[in-house]
């Protein structure tokens, strides 16, 4: 009895940490460059595809990263599509049949656009990975919920708008968003920027929770009594796409919300993917008309564990951003009683 | 030179039939092998087909050999040959961005395959990545 509760108890610490971790011991190179080889190849023929980006490869985990790395750098987005979608989406939001309807007429466009130009949306993305991942003979599902970002509303997420993926590896389920992972929404021109953010790839279901959330739980891949609710989710504080480059974990605050009394102590803390030095942490606290950019006042980094702390002395309503070195993390807002 | 070599009659017989025997065997050995090559290319077998959706032929669908590179794509008409003998066994995968993919096991007298494909239910969904930052709304 207890030898299975050791073991009950081995498996759920086994599967919390599902994510790269799992495979310091694979060079991925020899598949990435595979990828790159497979640079002008299209999707007219998914199975020569899969074959090519897969069969000089000897582990699971290799051939998935063949298979997601050609698909972060040769698929594109397309903002014009994406707006188009969003917008009828919303307008059909009540009307169960039409958006039937739009979805069936938009989904052979995207198929269309996708095998033409290999443009699409993050459904397209999802898509793509599953399909040359089942080929290769790789357990790989479409997962649909909820993206919070600074650019959605994240206040008010009334409906499933983004998609990713779960991948099983050798008898393990793994979370990657390819999306995400190949750019971002350029506030300047709307366009999508290519920058590839590896903290997409097999990523830690934790820090993956803060800002994707599946319309079936399970998806978490965390247990029960790890997996936020969705009141929590969406109460969750803002975390960029730059967060995956520099977290494996986001511990606090744990609301995006803040409601604190003058002189109150606050407390932030993370931990870390890398390395990082104190002077490259930063908070830029904007309070509707002006914003100063400040280091912490008190930073401890202890065995990749990073806590900060602020005293706000001022009341007000302050958005709080945190950044390391160049890149945006996460944001918070403080309302500050006097 | 009395004494000469004289085969006892017994022997005599029986190395006669032991002769027999070996040259009836030759023909018996490039028999057997005949028959074994003949079997192997009965078991090749040519596969043609077409392969169409709901609204009729697919132009360029892809017909691949399973775990292989081997492949061909459908016509204009959805017709399609495939460009390598496949043995009873063998796995063909039939594809087209957008619709369900289809496995089709080669049977001993599979020639011709009329494989229909359906379209993939997707829900199309996109959310974009932003590094913009979060702005408050104020009413002030």
């Amino acid at each position: 009895m207890k030898l299975i509760r050791y073991i009950a108890l081995f498996i759920v610490a086994f599967q919390s940490n599902a994510q790269i971790s799992d495979f310091d011991d694979i060079d991925f190179q020899k598949a990435d460059s595979i990828a790159l080889a497979c640079k002008n190849e299209g999707l007219d023929n998914l199975p020569q595809l899969s074959y090519k980006l897969t069969s000089n490869l000897d582990t699971d985990a290799e051939r998935f990263r063949a298979i997601y790395m050609w698909v972060c750098t040769n698929i594109t987005n397309d903002y014009g599509l994406y707006s188009k979608n969003m917008k009828k989406r919303e307008k059909y939001r009540s009307d169960s049949l039409k958006l039937q309807v739009w979805n069936d007429a938009i989904t052979k466009d995207i198929f269309r656009k996708l095998l033409k130009n290999k443009k699409t949306i993050c459904t397209g993305y999802a898509y793509i990975l599953k399909e040359l991942s089942n080929l290769s003979n790789l357990n790989c599902e479409i997962i649909h919920g909820y993206g919070r970002t600074s650019t959605t509303n994240p206040d008010e997420l009334n409906a499933p708008n983004h998609s990713w993926n779960a991948v099983e590896l050798n008898g393990k389920w793994y979370l990657s968003d390819p999306t995400w992972a190949s750019g971002l929404e350029d506030p300047v021109s709307k366009r999508r920027k290519f920058e590839y953010i590896k903290g997409f790839f097999l990523a830690n279901p934790k820090l993956f929770a803060i800002n994707h959330y599946p319309i079936d739980q399970k998806w978490t891949l965390l247990s029960i009594d790890q997996a936020p609710s969705f009141e929590a989710f969406m109460e969750a504080p803002v975390i960029y796409g730059k967060a995956y480059r520099n977290l494996t974990m986001h511990s606090a605050p744990k609301k995006m919300h803040n409601l604190i009394n003058k002189y109150q102590k606050i407390k932030f803390q993370y931990q870390l993917l890398k390395p990082i030095v104190e002077d490259d942490i930063r908070l830029l606290i904007d309070d509707g008309i002006d914003s100063i950019k400040i280091q912490p006042s008190v930073v401890s980094i202890q065995d990749k564990f990073l806590t900060l702390e602020h005293q706000f002395n001022y009341s007000g309503f302050y958005d709080v951003h945190l950044f390391i070195g160049d890149d945006l993390v996460s944001t918070y807002t403080f309302k500050v009683k006097s | 030179m009395k004494t000469q070599f004289k085969f006892p009659q017994k022997s005599l017989g029986l190395i006669t039939i032991l002769m027999i025997a070996l040259l009836a065997c030759n023909p018996v050995f490039a028999q057997t092998e005949t028959t074994a090559s003949k079997t192997q290319t009965s078991q090749d077998i040519t596969v043609k087909g077409t392969v169409s959706d709901e609204n009729g032929p697919l132009l360029g669908a892809s017909i691949n050999l399973k775990n292989d590179k081997v492949g061909t794509v459908s016509d204009e008409n959805g017709a399609f040959t495939f460009p390598k003998a496949l043995k009873p066994g063998d796995v063909l995968v039939f594809s087209f961005l957008g619709y369900e993919m289809k496995e089709v096991k080669i049977q001993k007298n599979t020639t011709f395959l009329k494989v229909v494909l359906e379209t993939d239910i997707v829900e199309i969904l996109g959310a974009l990545e932003s590094n913009k930052p979060y702005k408050s709304k104020r009413s002030n």
